[in-house]
């Protein structure tokens, strides 16, 4: 298992150093630069501000400075904020992301197995079509306007839960909620048609002959091994999570990690952008490594790595 | 020595969108404390149907009792509730099923499968139950228990699996046992031992058995007494001497002939023409009919009874009505049956 | 099973302990449902009684740039830098400068030196007096290039400023002397009759020198070091979600200030602003703060709660006046006179903006409402094109080079491109194509020339017309369309220098009119300031520029 890790260990870092540099370049290639204001600035200015950010120097040696700060773990100053250095911004922003996300993705797990279970308990009934019309309207309405939805039903109408903000534990489950109305959704209907074909499996039928009752069946023997292909979806949920969370961070007023994201781009603001870029796939990374260890503990049959080879 | 299950007139269809298929069509049978019966007939007679039906594992729909009664030791098992029926199963009645790779819960330990009907019916704790399995492994010839129980069904061979599907039958120490082809998955070899232990548990269990198969040549290993089931129904039953020495339906005699033998001088393998009977539709008279090279008028018009060969021998043909003309099993039967008695008097 | 189990309660456990830390120990005051279930018009639950809570909540839409003023170029940052910092002036209720951080005010008879007399009493809220030498560093600092402050241009009306800046002269030389710890001298370049209306803005605010000097990243945070001298003190600053203000008990005048508290929010979408605003979450939707959804206006508007105030800012689309057709002055007439500007506030800005028919906002010179030409006139803009066509030897529209609109992305750009490229599809019979850039890449284009009509929009920084006219008065900076003429400089630069206000006025309406004959740019509207606002919020005040200013606001 270790010499697994280490070896993944080593490939992650390798993805990680392709993600930067393509990152690097591609941004650079973008036109526009962060100092673009209405009113063009002296070229005394401009010339300082580039000498600042050491933007003056030439592409390649900006390239390997910037390669060194990320093994350092030191993103640089904002750009655009000033007296905001990159690691402040991400300190500050991802606990909240992180809550949101780990919030939507517990929402997504337990409510989409505990739907798509019962949808394939009780099959071709109408607990299994409710459950699948619910599961379609989470995967076709895009999560903004499930977002202003909930927002417009509950917070508004209703008025059982606010607006917007990051406050309180209120605070969080309409943006939980809309964050994981879709990952629920397709996790719903994968639990559902896995646990249909667990359900078929000839060792459902042993452990009826065995005489035990359909909840002892269910919880122990069916969904365990139906579980693999959400094992699988995981590491796709994770990353649907991340990025969904800049759209509904926007809508709620949370200050997450999301909003840097996409503002750092439209801001040119050039190491917020690979700071976030780095953290993020850093965590996606992570991510995958714990989804593919998961599995093996799940299911026995899957060895990560030759052991004695039988 | 009393009936340990009684089957009386048993029927059971399927409710499909072709139609209602009757995959049994009135079966009776019995099955005596310690005793070894086997069930054989091909592909489609019903033999698992009657014999799932007797545990109640068949889902209900599409499924449906039409009739009949399953007696286990006096009381009807087609009345009860499947909640009722958690308590039969794999207390009283076990099963063991044909395919020992995908009857085993992959990612179960095999202990754990084993402890399962211990704790749920007996309510013994863990730590006892845990050895209990690793006695049973022991029992059907697992070597290594201790390890071996902490495993998971892929780290074991088919024959161990099925070995293994066996403790976990008999866990609970069930009455009647039903083994549906067991050994159809496995090489010969392997076969012969599975036979060979499970003829070893009934000595020192006195457990019954329902041994399902399609070849006869396990019947004359295993079983005490056969019947022999086509298209929904029993053809025929009796002792196996009596059912291999004197066959009286066609049918019976079909598949003796078919059986593959290493002295047999034929060079060609004999099989019984056509393919069973479409079961949404069943035919007026005998379902072997059409395929019986020994059928008359009558059997395409009704369907035979039972006719008596003696107190314990049985046979569903018009052949045995006294109107009848004598008939003699084929040659090829006839070969057989010498080498049967030959290879029983060597012993 | 168990390890199922375990993973589910690990998680299960997780993520209450996740989000029970998830939420601040505020406790939830906000959107708890105590004042929300009112739709529509939101009233202050306490209203009526004068023991309401003085507690100001608006949405600022985004973290402000920055908030030490000298740095400071974004609207965001100054809402919040109105509130806590105070210059040599401050613009009063009536709109005019007024004696704020200076006492007194003495002017040379050349109008080229100011000599400010700090007054007594004033403040920074830890204490600290304010001196002369804090307004001298202030300037200096954000004059000195190595600060990189983009909004320095703002104090080049400072003898020797811009020199300073772009690196050819020295920090000292700059017309800024703390004589005394009370007394500043202010030598300017030229006579400039709006430099007190200047000293209000907040790149000429001061700064705690002392804490400045020994802390450079003293505006980083709230904190003992972020001190400030106006009506507020910043509390807490939670970047890119929160700030609040309190009252600062140092201030000079601090009897005026009625609010105990003022929280800004950081929420980036709009329909959630008013949304909550709905909901009595924040006492203000709207301009200048935030911003209100297009779509909800009309509803705004039918249930009277809308409020509408022009301000001082032009949007305008900019001609490329060195490129064909645009270089010459017919077709731009052509293509300025047939948009329908009525039309287009009516029917797609709806928040009461006014048509533009000049380049001054009507704040600034009132008979701007009528403005140099008509609202629209298909007559005359079909007889310029003809014109235009014959003089650029072309035979008919069709053989005009094709056309391009630019602007930057957005939704409301767009609309107002799209309702326009249709009239001049109608009135002149030219196809023109849309392109939408990224703000950033389209600002690039725009100073690169890489366009033939861009828009663009200029909101005051100060109340004089000079602001306005001076953008196209050299070829660069933020000109863009290459025009230039000799005699609209002129009349700039010598109204300078003019002491007379009326004739000064003259002189700016002829650089105008001028402007306006030879068209590089197309007035399309004014700007106003829309919003809503809780009932019972008095005494804001807002100025011809649009910025707030709660030094006197209250609940009633």
């Amino acid at each position: 298992m270790l010499k697994y890790i280490g070896k993944r260990l080593l490939y992650m870092v390798l993805t990680l150093w392709v993600i930067v540099t393509v990152t690097f370049f591609l941004m650079r290639a973008a036109p526009g630069s962060p100092f673009s204001g209405e009113k063009e600035l002296p070229p005394a200015i401009q010339a300082n501000l580039e000498a600042y950010y050491g933007l003056d120097k030439s592409l390649f040696m900006q390239y390997v400075d910037y390669l060194i700060s990320v093994v350092k773990w030191d993103f640089g100053p904002s750009l655009k904020y000033k007296g905001q250095s990159v690691n402040d911004l991400i300190s500050e922003g991802f606990p909240v992301s992180f809550a949101l996300g780990m919030e939507a993705i517990f929402l997504a797990l337990a409510l989409g197995v505990l739907l798509g279970a019962v949808a394939a308990l009780r099959h071709n009934k109408w607990q299994d079509y409710t459950a699948m019309i619910i599961a379609v309207l989470g995967i076709s309405v895009p999560s903004f306007i499930m977002a202003s939805g909930l927002q417009y039903v509950l917070a508004i109408k209703w008025s059982v839960l606010p607006v917007a903000r990051w406050e309180s534990f209120a605070h969080t489950i309409l943006p939980a909620l809309a964050l994981a109305s879709t990952p629920m959704a397709f996790i719903a209907r994968l639990t559902r048609s896995s646990m249909l074909e667990v359900i078929g499996n000839d060792y459902i039928k042993t452990a009826k002959s065995k005489g035990l009752n359909s909840t002892e069946i269910t919880v122990r023997h069916t969904i365990r091994n139906a579980m693999m292909p959400v094992v699988s979806y995981m590491g796709p949920l994770i990353s649907a999570i991340l990025t969904g969370s800049f759209v509904i961070e926007k809508i709620f007023g949370i200050p997450g990690l999301g909003m840097h994201f996409v503002t750092s781009i439209t801001n040119r603001d050039y190491s917020v952008i690979m700071g976030v870029t780095v953290f993020f796939s850093v965590l996606l990374l992570v991510s995958i490594l714990l989804v593919d260890i998961a599995y093996s503990l799940i299911d026995p049959r899957i060895k990560l790595a030759d052991k004695k080879g039988e | 020595m009393e009936n340990i299950l009684e089957v009386n007139d048993l029927k059971v269809s399927f409710n499909t969108f072709a139609g209602e298929v009757q995959a049994v069509r009135g079966v009776n049978f019995h099955v005596k404390k310690g005793e070894t019966l086997a069930i054989v007939g091909e592909s489609g007679s019903g033999k698992s149907v009657t014999t799932q039906s007797i545990m109640r594992l068949i889902p209900m729909p599409p499924g449906e009792i039409k009739g009949g009664e399953i007696l286990f030791e006096g009381t009807d098992l087609a009345q009860k509730s499947d909640k009722q029926m958690e308590k039969v199963r794999g207390k009283d009645i076990a099963m063991i099923f044909q395919d020992p790779m995908t009857s085993l819960n992959p990612t179960m330990k095999i202990g754990r499968q084993i402890m399962e009907s211990m704790i749920k019916h007996r309510k013994i704790a863990k730590t006892d139950a845990k050895k209990r399995a690793i006695e049973l492994l022991d029992l059907v010839g697992i070597p290594k228990p201790e390890q071996r129980v902490d495993q998971y069904p892929h780290e074991f061979s088919g024959g161990m699996r099925q070995r293994a599907m066996i403790a976990v039958a008999l866990a609970s120490d069930p009455k009647l046992l039903i083994a549906d082809e067991p050994t159809t998955a496995l090489d010969v070899t392997i076969q012969a031992q599975i036979l060979e232990l499970l003829k070893d548990i009934q000595k020192k269990t006195n457990t019954s058995i329902i041994f399902i198969t399609h070849d006869l040549g396990v019947v004359a290993n295993v079983a005490d007494r056969v019947a022999v089931m086509y298209g929904g129904k029993i053809v025929e039953t009796g002792s196996v001497d009596e059912v291999f020495y004197n066959p009286q339906h066609p049918y019976t005699w079909g598949l003796l002939a078919s059986m593959p033998s290493l002295d047999a001088e034929e060079g060609e393998l004999q099989a019984i023409p056509g393919s069973p009977p479409d079961l949404t539709n069943p035919p007026k008279g005998d379902a072997f009919a059409a395929r019986n090279s020994y059928a008359m008028k009558v059997d395409f018009e009704m369907e035979p009874p039972m006719f008596k060969v003696s107190d314990t021998h049985y046979a569903a043909t018009w052949l045995l009505h006294e109107d009848a003309p004598k008939v003699e099993p084929p040659a090829v039967v006839q070969k057989r049956i010498e080498h049967f008695k030959e290879k029983a008097g060597e012993r | 099973m168990k390890k199922k189990l375990l993973l589910f309660s690990i998680l299960l456990v997780f993520s209450v302990i996740l989000a029970a830390c998830g939420g601040d120990d505020d406790g939830g005051e906000e959107g708890t449902s105590d004042n929300s279930g009112d739709n529509g018009e939101s009233t202050s639950d306490n209203g009526g009684e004068s023991s309401a809570e003085q507690v100001f909540k608006a949405n600022i839409a985004s973290e402000p740039f920055s908030l030490n003023p000298s740095l400071a170029n974004d609207a965001t940052s100054s809402a919040v830098l109105l509130q806590t910092f105070e210059g040599l002036t401050r613009i009063g209720p009536e709109g005019e400068p007024q004696e704020a951080m200076a006492s007194e005010i003495e002017t040379s008879d050349d109008l080229k030196k100011y000599t400010f007399t700090i007054r007594d009493g004033a403040k920074w809220s830890n204490g600290d007096p304010v001196t002369a030498q804090d307004f001298e560093y202030a300037w200096k600092w954000a004059l000195d290039p190595n600060n990189n402050s983009q909004y320095a241009y703002q104090l080049y009306y400072v003898k020797n400023a811009e020199a300073a800046n772009t690196g050819e002269g020295n920090l000292e030389d700059v017309g800024v002397t703390a004589v005394d710890e009370k007394t500043l001298e202010v030598e300017l370049e030229n006579p400039t009759p709006y430099f007190l209306e200047l000293t209000a803005f907040y790149t000429y605010f001061p700064v705690n020198s002392k804490i400045a000097k020994e802390n450079e990243e003293w505006y980083a945070d709230a904190g003992e070091n972020y001190v400030s001298n106006g009506p507020f003190k910043m509390t807490e600053w939670s970047h890119n979600d929160s700030i609040t203000l309190e009252p600062n008990e140092e201030y000079w005048d601090k009897e005026a200030v009625k609010l105990d508290r003022i929280e800004f929010a950081m929420i980036n979408d709009f329909n959630t602003e008013l949304n909550s605003f709905k909901q009595g979450e924040f006492d203000w939707a709207g301009s200048p703060f935030g911003s209100l959804p297009t779509e909800a206006i009309p509803s705004l508007k039918e249930d009277g709660s809308l409020n509408v105030e022009p301000i001082a800012g032009t949007y305008w689309y900019k001609f490329h006046t060195e490129k064909e057709p645009f270089n010459n002055v017919n077709i731009r007439k052509a293509f300025a006179y047939s948009i329908d500007r009525q039309g287009i506030v009516e029917n797609i800005t709806k928040a009461g903006q006014v048509p533009a028919m000049a380049a001054v906002p009507p704040t600034m010179f009132s008979d701007n409402e009528e403005g140099y030409f008509d609202a629209v006139n298909i007559e005359k803009a079909k007889e310029h094109l003809q014109k235009g066509i014959e003089e650029l030897g072309y035979d008919s529209v069709e053989d005009m080079p094709a056309v391009t609109l630019s602007f930057n992305t957005s939704e409301s750009h767009a609309k107002i491109a799209q309702a326009i490229q249709d009239m001049w599809k109608e009135n002149l019979g030219v196809d023109v194509e849309l392109s939408n850039s990224e703000w950033a890449v389209y600002i690039d284009q725009l100073h690169q020339g890489d366009y033939q009509i861009g828009r663009m929009g200029w909101l005051g920084d100060f109340n004089d017309p000079i602001n306005f006219l001076e953008l196209y008065k050299e070829k660069g900076g933020n000109n863009d369309t290459r025009w230039h003429s000799e005699e609209f400089a002129s009349l700039l630069e010598e109204s300078q220098t003019e002491t007379d206000s009326e004739k000064r006025t003259e002189m700016l309406k002829e650089a105008e009119g001028i402007l306006m004959d030879e068209m590089p740019i197309a007035p399309i509207y004014f700007y106003t300031n829309a919003w809503v606002q809780d009932e019972n919020l008095k005494d804001v005040v807002m100025s011809g520029l649009g910025d707030v200013q709660l030094k006197w606001a209250h609940f009633e």
